[in-house]
């Protein structure tokens, strides 16, 4: 369950809020950059070899605390999704699409599909990522469907 | 030892309602947290110093177990906070049984209060991914997240629209027998569901549970006093719990089973019954797929049985198998599995007044909490 915004903020926002961007800290900040490069990795366990996502210090199938960065194709297929029809933040025009990805390699993904009329997807339409550069320092990892 | 011996040898013996339920702005939920609690030692016809236990879902808002005991002017034997999200309820209750059963405390308070509504949602927190990314997909709060398991349950069960639609109507039908429900004036037809705004397509208004201020107590003690209280104990026959601790995306149980498959057993085989021993479910109806999905992971029709199992008002007033029968989170109001427990309760001690059900034997009780990853079971008998 994602923490909603607060209802009642406690003073008048300075101006129209800007787009929300992902959080990078000790564990997450690889992550983004490599998508800034353009390159999806997750964390490969380097003791028993596993990926593991969503990122996080510790292997959940070992608790190893250690991985290498391995490189997904990624490719994928819509596991589901949901159209956002109503605004949820005021920066995010709709509709848009949110959808769970199940990369080639096993690992699921909470992304957007885009370029793609949101009445077009589909559960199990074959997907591949795209980058949104959002800011200098984040770029994120969408799917649009297969080429 | 094992959870069988307690089987029947401890009840829930009082609901402890408040008076302004829904929309109430301009009060704390703590000012709703005491009123609910007094509400339950007199309902149980206690005095306050009877009460030695405190259990509590806590919130945001500062009502903590020491502020409440604080200003109850309570002294405890037993008390946590205690949050599984959802499921807190059942878990409560559970932990509240075997501390009463063990003689850790006499009576057991267990509370949960909020003001959602007018103030905002301040739980749930610890559910953010660690990649903190959700948001900038504007991937925002439980109903998107319900939702992704939702559109995927339609394209395995063949189910969607079409059979939450039952499950909406037929639990505003009993919201409309029970003068506390936000929805009692508000009737809802199929057409009606249709016409509901999208929340995030395919979930409707109408599938998602309602936003409430209030709180909602009960007391659990031992079967012997509760015997010498004022109404009939809910003796509680079985409970269990089971956490699926696997991150929203990565989860198996978008469509199930759930934890709800081994919470349900655990509690069942404490009971020793069968499914077929049930005579009603209040279900934790954070949304209508919530309730398909939990009644098919407890086992109670094959995947995809949903389609025929709500139709024709079969969980509605009046139909076989009665479901939700104060309106649940639905349509009567959301205090997380207090809503269903308690209802639970009185409809054992035959207090629902126009939705009391005829002779109810097992009532089975559920919280759900997270995205489908936390569950408890309570089933109660008269």
């Amino acid at each position: 369950m994602s923490q909603a915004p607060p209802r009642r903020p406690s003073g008048p926002p300075p101006g129209p809020p800007p787009r929300p961007l992902p959080v990078a800290d000790e564990d997450t900040k690889p992550f983004w950059e490599y998508t800034r490069k353009h390159e999806l990795r997750v964390p490969k366990c380097q003791n028993c070899g596993k990926l593991y996502y969503p990122l996080s210090p510790i292997c959940p199938h070992c608790l190893h605390m250690g991985a290498d960065w391995a490189k997904l194709s990624g490719k994928g297929k819509v596991y589901s999704f949901i159209i956002a029809r109503r605004r949820y933040h005021p920066a995010i025009p709709v509709p848009y699409v949110v959808a769970i990805i199940e990369l080639e390699e096993g690992i699921r993904m909470t992304s957007n599909v885009v370029d793609c009329p949101p009445e077009d997807v589909r559960v199990g339409m074959p997907v591949e990522v795209v980058f949104d550069d959002l800011s200098p320092e984040f770029s994120l990892p969408k799917f649009r469907p297969a080429k | 030892m094992d959870t069988r011996d307690l089987r029947d040898k401890t009840a829930i013996v009082s609901v402890g309602y408040t008076a302004r339920q829904g929309a109430v702005p301009d009060t704390t939920d703590m000012r709703l947290a005491l009123e609910a609690c007094k509400n339950a030692i007199e309902d149980a016809g206690l005095k306050k110093d009877d009460v030695d236990g405190l259990l509590l879902q806590p919130t945001m808002g500062g009502v903590h177990s020491y502020n409440v005991a604080a200003q109850l002017g309570l002294d405890l034997r037993f008390t946590a906070n205690l949050d599984v999200m959802g499921a807190s309820s059942g878990c409560i209750a559970g932990y509240a049984a075997m501390a009463v059963a063990f003689g850790q405390a006499n009576y057991v308070l267990c509370l949960y209060a909020t003001t959602e509504h007018s103030v905002g949602f301040a739980g749930g927190g610890g559910m953010r991914p660690r990649a903190g990314s959700e948001f900038a997909y504007g991937a925002m709060g439980a109903p998107m997240s319900y939702a992704l398991a939702a559109r995927r349950g339609m394209d395995e069960f063949g189910t969607g629209p079409e059979t939450w639609k039952h499950i909406a109507v037929n639990t505003r039908k009993w919201a409309n027998l029970n003068p506390r429900a936000t929805f009692y004036d508000k009737p809802l037809t199929f057409d009606d569901y249709y016409a509901e705004p999208w929340v995030a397509e395919p979930f409707r208004r109408a599938d998602c549970c309602l936003v409430s201020d209030g709180a909602r107590a009960f007391i659990v003690t031992t079967a012997e006093r509760a015997r010498q209280l004022k109404h009939p104990p809910a003796y509680i026959a079985g409970m269990g719990q089971y956490h699926h601790t696997a991150n929203v995306a990565q989860s198996q149980f978008n469509t199930g089973p759930t934890a709800a498959k081994q919470s349900g057993a655990d509690a069942l085989r404490m009971a020793g019954i069968t499914l077929k021993d049930i005579s009603a479910c209040e279900i934790y109806d954070c949304f209508t797929y919530t309730v398909e999905l939990t009644m098919q992971s407890y086992g109670f029709f094959k995947p995809g049985g949903g389609k025929d199992f709500f139709k024709d008002g079969r969980t509605a007033p009046g139909g076989e198998f009665p479901v939700n029968t104060s309106g649940g989170l639905l349509s009567e109001v959301y205090y997380m599995g207090f809503t269903p427990l308690t209802e639970a309760v009185m409809q054992i001690q035959g207090r629902s007044g126009e939705r009391q059900l005829k002779d109810p034997r097992y009532i089975l009780a559920s919280g759900n909490g997270g995205i489908l990853q936390t569950h408890s079971t309570i089933i109660l008998r008269r």
